[in-house]
C-alpha cells in the first residue's frame, strides 16, 4: 500500500509535524533559520542563511517530514529518496530577484549566486544535498491543487519501483508543507494515498492541510 | 506494456523537422553564430545557436512561438485522450524580461503553471496536462514519466512537448556562472571551455505497442528503460564519481531489460563544460567494458536546455535507423577520456539499442535506453 508515513510543515508563525503532534511558534521575530539553530535540521547547515526564501522553507520542511517519519540521517549519508516539489508560481521570485538586479548593474554582469536559484528544482536540489537525497528530484506543475500536482507524480514513482520513498511537497515565500511517501504496511501509515489525496486537493495552503492531516489522526486515534 | 514513439515533431536551429537536424548534424554542420537577439558583447560568449525567425519582446513569447506552428503540425496524429506532460526550464522568462524592462506587463506572465494551460489548449488533448522540470534533464524526465505510464497502464497514449529559448536571462546567468565557451561549445574536446545555449522546441506522441498496433501507427522507436537520480553533492557541479549518473544508466538498463553490451550507441549530454564531459566519460567507462560510439550534437544546435533531452532523443533514433553513430560538430582533438568514443565523422554502427543521458544543475541525472533500427522499433 502507497501511503503517507511523515509530514512536516511550517506557516508564518508556526511550525510542526503531524505524526508527531508538533506544533511550535517560532520564537518572535525568527523564521524557519532557528530551525538549522536548535537541531531540527538535523545537520548544521552553514549556509542555511544565504539561501533564497522557498530553498529554507523546503530544506525545513524535508527535516520536519523526515524526522516525522523517523528518517533523519546522518550527515555526509545518503538516502534512496527522492523529492517532488510544487510552488504556485514557479520559481517567479527569484527570476525577478536575478533579471532586476542584473538591469540595476548596468545588464551587463549577473550574479551567479542568484542566477542558481532561478530554476523550480533549485530548492529541491538544495534539500537534496542537505539530506544526501539521491532519487528523482523533479518539479512538478498542473492545473489542480499544486501539493496535489506533486503528490499524483510522487505516487507515481513509489509505485512504478523508481523510488522507494519520496517526498512530495510544496513551498512559498512564507510557508511549505511536505510529505513522505512510501510503500508501507498499515501499521507504518499516517493514512492511505486516497486520504491524503482528499485532504490536500482544495489547495487551500499549509496551515489548513496540516490542519486537516491532524484532525484526521485525531479521529483516527493516531494523535 | 511497451511505449512506442509513434510519431514527432521538431524545430530546432537548423529549422523546421527532424531531417533537417539530422542532415545538419551529419553534415557536420554548427547552426551556433553571434547572437543579435541582446547585446551580449559583456558576456563570457556572445555565441548562441537561435531560430532567426523569432520575434523578441514582441509580444509572444519565443517558446510560444516555436510551439505554435509545431504542435498544430503534429494535432492530427494526437487523439483527445492523450494524456498531456510538458518540459521546460525557463519556458516564457522573455514576458518576464520584457515586463522589466518596461515597467509595464506582468512578470508573472512567466510561470509554468500559465504555460501548460496555453500549451494545453494547442495540443488536442483533453487532459490541462503536468509540467515536468528537472533543470537540463527536464524532456528526458517527462519521456521517462510518459512511459512509465504506459508501462503502469495509467495511459495508453501520452504526448511529451518541450522547449525552451535563448534569451538574456539564460545567457546572463550562464555567463556570470563562467560556464560559457567564448568559442563555439566543443564536447569533448581537449580544448573545450563550456557550453552555447541553444533552443529548440520538440513534441512526440508515446504510445502503447497495443495501441500503435490497433491504430496502424508507424514506430519510430521505443523507450525500452529510463533512470532518474540525483547526486546530492553540488548545486551547479556534477559529482566527481560520476555515481549518480551511474546510477541511473543502470536503472534505465534494469527496466529495458538488457545488459550494457547491448547499447550500440551514446547520445550523451556532453554540454563542453569541463566537468560535465569529465563526469559522463567516467560512467561510460564504468558502465561499458569496451568504448562504444558516443556522440554530442550541443557542439552543432547548442544546449536546448528543457528540450534537450527531446531533441537528442530523436536523433538517437534517427542514428539507429540509419545505421550510423553522428559527429561530434567541434570536435578537433578528442580529450584523453573520450579518444576512442568520440568523433569528427559519422560512423557505421549496426546498433538496435542506444542509451541517451542528462544531467542537470542540482545533481539531477537521466538515462533513457531506446530500441530502433531500420524500420523503427524492434
Amino acid at each position: 500500500m502507497i501511503a503517507v508515513r511523515g509530514i512536516g510543515w511550517l506557516a508564518a508563525a508556526r511550525y510542526g509535524s503531524v505524526a508527531r503532534g508538533l506544533q511550535e511558534a517560532f520564537p518572535a521575530g525568527e523564521g524557519p533559520a532557528v530551525l538549522a539553530k536548535t537541531g531540527v535540521v538535523p545537520t548544521p547547515y552553514r549556509n542555511f542563511g544565504r539561501l533564497d526564501p522557498l530553498s529554507r522553507n523546503t530544506i525545513a520542511a524535508v527535516a520536519l517530514a523526515l524526522g516525522d517519519a523517523g528518517l533523519t540521517g546522518r550527515p555526509g549519508e545518503t538516502q534512496a529518496t527522492g523529492i517532488v516539489g510544487a510552488a504556485r508560481d514557479g520559481s517567479l521570485a527569484a527570476d525577478v530577484a536575478y533579471f532586476r538586479d542584473y538591469l540595476e548593474n548596468g545588464r551587463t554582469l549577473g550574479r551567479g549566486n542568484l542566477f542558481i536559484y532561478t530554476l523550480p528544482t533549485s530548492p529541491l536540489g538544495e534539500a537534496a544535498i542537505q539530506f544526501g537525497l539521491t532519487g528523482p528530484l523533479l518539479y512538478a506543475a498542473g492545473a489542480g491543487a499544486p501539493l496535489g500536482s506533486a503528490l499524483e507524480l510522487a505516487a507515481e514513482l513509489v509505485a512504478g519501483g523508481e523510488a522507494p520513498r519520496m517526498l512530495a511537497g510544496e513551498a512559498g515565500a512564507d510557508a511549505a508543507l511536505y510529505l513522505l511517501v512510501d510503500r508501507t504496511g498499515p501499521g507504518g501509515a499516517l493514512c492511505s494515498l486516497a486520504e491524503a489525496r482528499a485532504i490536500v486537493e482544495p489547495g487551500d495552503g499549509v496551515a489548513a492541510v496540516a490542519a486537516r492531516f491532524s484532525a484526521l489522526l485525531t479521529r483516527k486515534g493516531a494523535l | 506494456m511497451t511505449a512506442c514513439l509513434v510519431a514527432a515533431e521538431l524545430l530546432t536551429p537548423y529549422g523546421e523537422g527532424i531531417d533537417a537536424c539530422w542532415q545538419g548534424l551529419l553534415a557536420g554542420r554548427s547552426a551556433i553564430a553571434p547572437v543579435t537577439r541582446f547585446a551580449a558583447q559583456a558576456f563570457v560568449s556572445r555565441q548562441a545557436a537561435t531560430l532567426g525567425n523569432l520575434s523578441y519582446h514582441g509580444g509572444e513569447s519565443l517558446v510560444m512561438q516555436m510551439l505554435t506552428p509545431l504542435l498544430k503540425r503534429l494535432a492530427p496524429q494526437v487523439p483527445a485522450d492523450s494524456r498531456l506532460l510538458l518540459a521546460t526550464t525557463k519556458g516564457e522568462i522573455d514576458l518576464l524580461e520584457q515586463a522589466l524592462l518596461t515597467g509595464s506587463g506582468d512578470p508573472a506572465a512567466s510561470v509554468p503553471a500559465r504555460l501548460l494551460a496555453k500549451v494545453a489548449a494547442l495540443s488536442g488533448c483533453h487532459d490541462p496536462g503536468t509540467l515536468v522540470s528537472a533543470a537540463c534533464t527536464s524532456g528526458s524526465a517527462a519521456l521517462a514519466r510518459a512511459a512509465a505510464l504506459i508501462r503502469a497502464g495509467r495511459a495508453d497514449s501520452v504526448l511529451v512537448v518541450a522547449a525552451d529559448a535563448v534569451t538574456e536571462f539564460v545567457c546572463s546567468g550562464f555567463s556570470a556562472l563562467m560556464a560559457l565557451d567564448p568559442a563555439p561549445a566543443r564536447p569533448f574536446d581537449r580544448h573545450r571551455a563550456g557550453l552555447t545555449v541553444g533552443e529548440a522546441a520538440a513534441a512526440v506522441l508515446v504510445m502503447s505497442a497495443d495501441r500503435a498496433r490497433r491504430e496502424g501507427r508507424p514506430i519510430l522507436g521505443t523507450l525500452a528503460g529510463w533512470g532518474l537520480s540525483d547526486d546530492a553533492n553540488h548545486m551547479t557541479g556534477p559529482s566527481r564519481d560520476s555515481a549518480g549518473l551511474i546510477r541511473a544508466i543502470g536503472a534505465a538498463l534494469a527496466v529495458a531489460g538488457v545488459d550494457a553490451e547491448a547499447v550500440g550507441l551514446v547520445g550523451a549530454h556532453g554540454t563542453g563544460t569541463r566537468y560535465n564531459d569529465e563526469m559522463e566519460m567516467r560512467a561510460f567507462r564504468s558502465v561499458f567494458a569496451a568504448p562504444v560510439p558516443v556522440h554530442s550534437i550541443k557542439g552543432a544546435v547548442g544546449h536546448t536546455m528543457g528540450a534537450a533531452g527531446l531533441v537528442e532523443t530523436l536523433m538517437a533514433l534517427e542514428a539507429l535507423r540509419a545505421g550510423v553513430a553522428p559527429p561530434t560538430v567541434n570536435l578537433v582533438e578528442a580529450d584523453d577520456d573520450a579518444a576512442g568514443w568520440v568523433a569528427a565523422r559519422p560512423r557505421p554502427v549496426s546498433a538496435r539499442a542506444a542509451l541517451v543521458t542528462n544531467a542537470g544543475f542540482g545533481g539531477i541525472n537521466s538515462a533513457l535506453v531506446l530500441r530502433g533500427g531500420p524500420g523503427g522499433a524492434a
